[in-house]
């Protein structure tokens, strides 16, 4: 028999008031949902911010800006969609989609805000100028000896000192970029679109706290992809987006996460999941696997008990709708 | 070949009339908690898009500073909870009694790209929220997107989200759960498997 025929043609109708059904359960979602919300109310955690952030890891966040300035950050040699970088390029699909939405992150996350900034402070104005003029190689020189300071550096005052060199004007434009975090002033200076006033786009603000301040936070721990990310609440105790399971689940798998293109594969493979899911009528022995398991038995135990025994299948069923109501 | 009019007047007379919508008797096997889940699901979709119009209204961050709005909130995060929970169960319900059976494999197919449409239509809820959550899984979603060439969908856009969250997901939804629901009510749930499996059935 056709697994599609495989079904009972003899069965009774029976009274059915579907409005009160219908309101019956819009009730029960109602109150559920009502009585949750008064007691347990929403999680919302305190976002990262840049000030923040910038408060209370002073160093920290001077050693991410001079990323971004001297490109070895993660969104300065990201690749498409942002830039022509190649760091995070995953896949031939990923370099074809282009730059679409571009940041250059020296000039985007640091320069731009800091020359907005030396309006109102007009000492950052010879520094960034100094900066901006040196050729590239003595941009670079002064990068890399003064990611060496700032390994070693403090916070102090209000500012961060580090051991004597020639960095040049890095010292002043990190610390006024460390005070301009501060301020809270950084987020709208990151977020500004010079076309338009509305402020929908807060994509430059998410990618210059994407990498170490986010990734090295102790609130997202629990977050991390390696460790079931999304299906954990970023507040414990709370549900989360737990119908990622299956994906996530993916995720742990080690060639999944140890593979060059961790993310697109999870998602790949996630979703050849759920074309399984979704073609199981039409795939051989899927489609006929829940009449051996028997679970339907418990779930149509009264239709059973008053029909113990089947009437034979009809030769012909056209489209199995005759009973339908 | 067949006039397309009749066709289209046939079967609008069929999802259009009160017969389809408004039964009053039901088979005697579709009984019970079990024949409940879908409609719970749905119910718990119609509560979401009410605390959604309301989030909607009064602006995407207002629970941030206004406790009624932030009590929106939470009906609109307790009804997305139920809305899985039940969806699951339904998706339980449905396997384990082999619901494609009779004709009914598109039905089964609408649910599955129902449940498959959900899934972005809730994480872009995430997105807009502006808090921890929302922050990570934007920057940390975004490379999986960009590494499948779907890089025009920028997650770290609350205005794109907004949209996707609000118009473009839901609307989606809507449809795919509509169409769901007429297949249900004018196919009528599947009927049980016969009793036993008849000698060599199996190998049919």
């Amino acid at each position: 028999m056709k697994v599609q025929n495989d079904v009972v043609k003899s069965y009774r109708m029976v009274p059915e008031d579907f409005v009160k059904h219908l309101l019956s359960t819009l009730v029960i979602v109602a109150v559920v949902v009502l009585a949750a919300s008064a007691l347990f109310g929403v999680p919302e955690k305190q976002p990262m911010t840049i000030k923040s952030y910038s408060t209370a890891h002073p160093v920290a966040f001077e050693q991410m800006a001079l990323r971004a300035l001297d490109g070895q950050g993660q969104i300065a040699d990201y690749g498409p969609p942002y830039n022509n970088g190649t760091a995070s390029v995953q896949s031939p699909m990923q370099s074809l989609v282009g730059v679409i939405h571009p940041v250059n992150a020296a000039t985007d996350f640091i320069l731009k805000p800091l020359s907005m900034a030396s309006a109102i402070n007009p000492a950052i104005k010879p520094a960034l100028t100094q900066f901006e003029k040196a050729s590239s190689a003595q941009q670079a020189r002064w990068e890399t000896r003064y990611t060496a300071a700032l390994a070693k550096g403090v916070y102090r005052n209000g500012v961060v000192v580090t051991p004597q060199g020639q960095y040049g004007p890095l010292p002043s434009l990190l610390n006024a970029t460390l005070a301009l975090g501060k301020s809270g002033l950084m987020s709208g200076a990151l977020t500004r679109n010079g076309a338009v006033t509305t402020r929908f786009d807060n994509q430059n603000y998410l990618l210059f706290l994407q990498g170490a301040p986010l990734q090295n936070a102790p609130q997202t721990q629990n977050l991390q992809g390696p460790n079931w990310g999304i299906i954990h609440p970023a507040i414990n105790g709370y549900p989360a987006a737990w119908w990622m399971t299956v994906p996530t689940w993916i995720y742990q798998w080690p060639f999944v996460v140890n593979s060059a293109a961790p993310d697109a594969m999870a998602l790949a493979i996630g979703f050849l999941f759920w074309l399984t899911l979704a073609l199981t009528p039409w795939i051989p022995g899927l489609n006929r696997l829940p009449r051996y398991l028997g679970i339907h038995r418990l779930i149509w135990k009264n239709f059973y008990k008053n029909q113990p025994v089947d009437t034979p299948p009809a030769k012909v069923e056209k489209g199995g709708a005759q009973h339908a109501s | 070949m067949a006039n397309w009019t009749v066709t289209s007047k046939k079967m609008l007379s069929e999802v259009m009339s009160a017969e389809t919508w408004l039964p009053t008797e039901m088979p005697e096997y579709a009984q019970g908690f079990m024949y409940m889940l879908g409609s719970l699901t749905a119910s718990s979709f119609v509560v979401l898009v009410i605390s959604g119009v309301l989030l909607a209204m009064n602006g995407p961050d207002t629970w941030s500073y206004n406790s009624a709005m932030r009590f929106v909130a939470a009906t609109h995060f307790w009804a997305v909870q139920a809305f899985f929970f039940f969806m699951m169960l339904h998706l339980w319900r449905v396997f384990f009694t082999g619901a494609w059976r009779g004709g009914r494999g598109a039905t089964w197919l609408l649910g599955a790209i129902a449940f498959l449409i959900a899934i972005p239509t809730a994480f872009t809820g995430f997105l807009i929220n502006g808090d921890l959550y929302s922050q990570w899984n934007a920057v940390q979603a975004k490379d999986g997107l960009n590494a499948l060439g779907m890089g025009w969908v920028n997650l770290t856009n609350a205005g794109q989200m907004f949209g996707m969250h609000v118009v473009v997901l839901p609307l989606v939804l809507t449809g795919v759960i509509g169409l769901h629901i007429i297949r249900v009510r004018t196919k009528s749930v599947v009927p049980p498997y016969p009793t036993a499996p008849k000698e060599g059935e199996a190998q049919q």
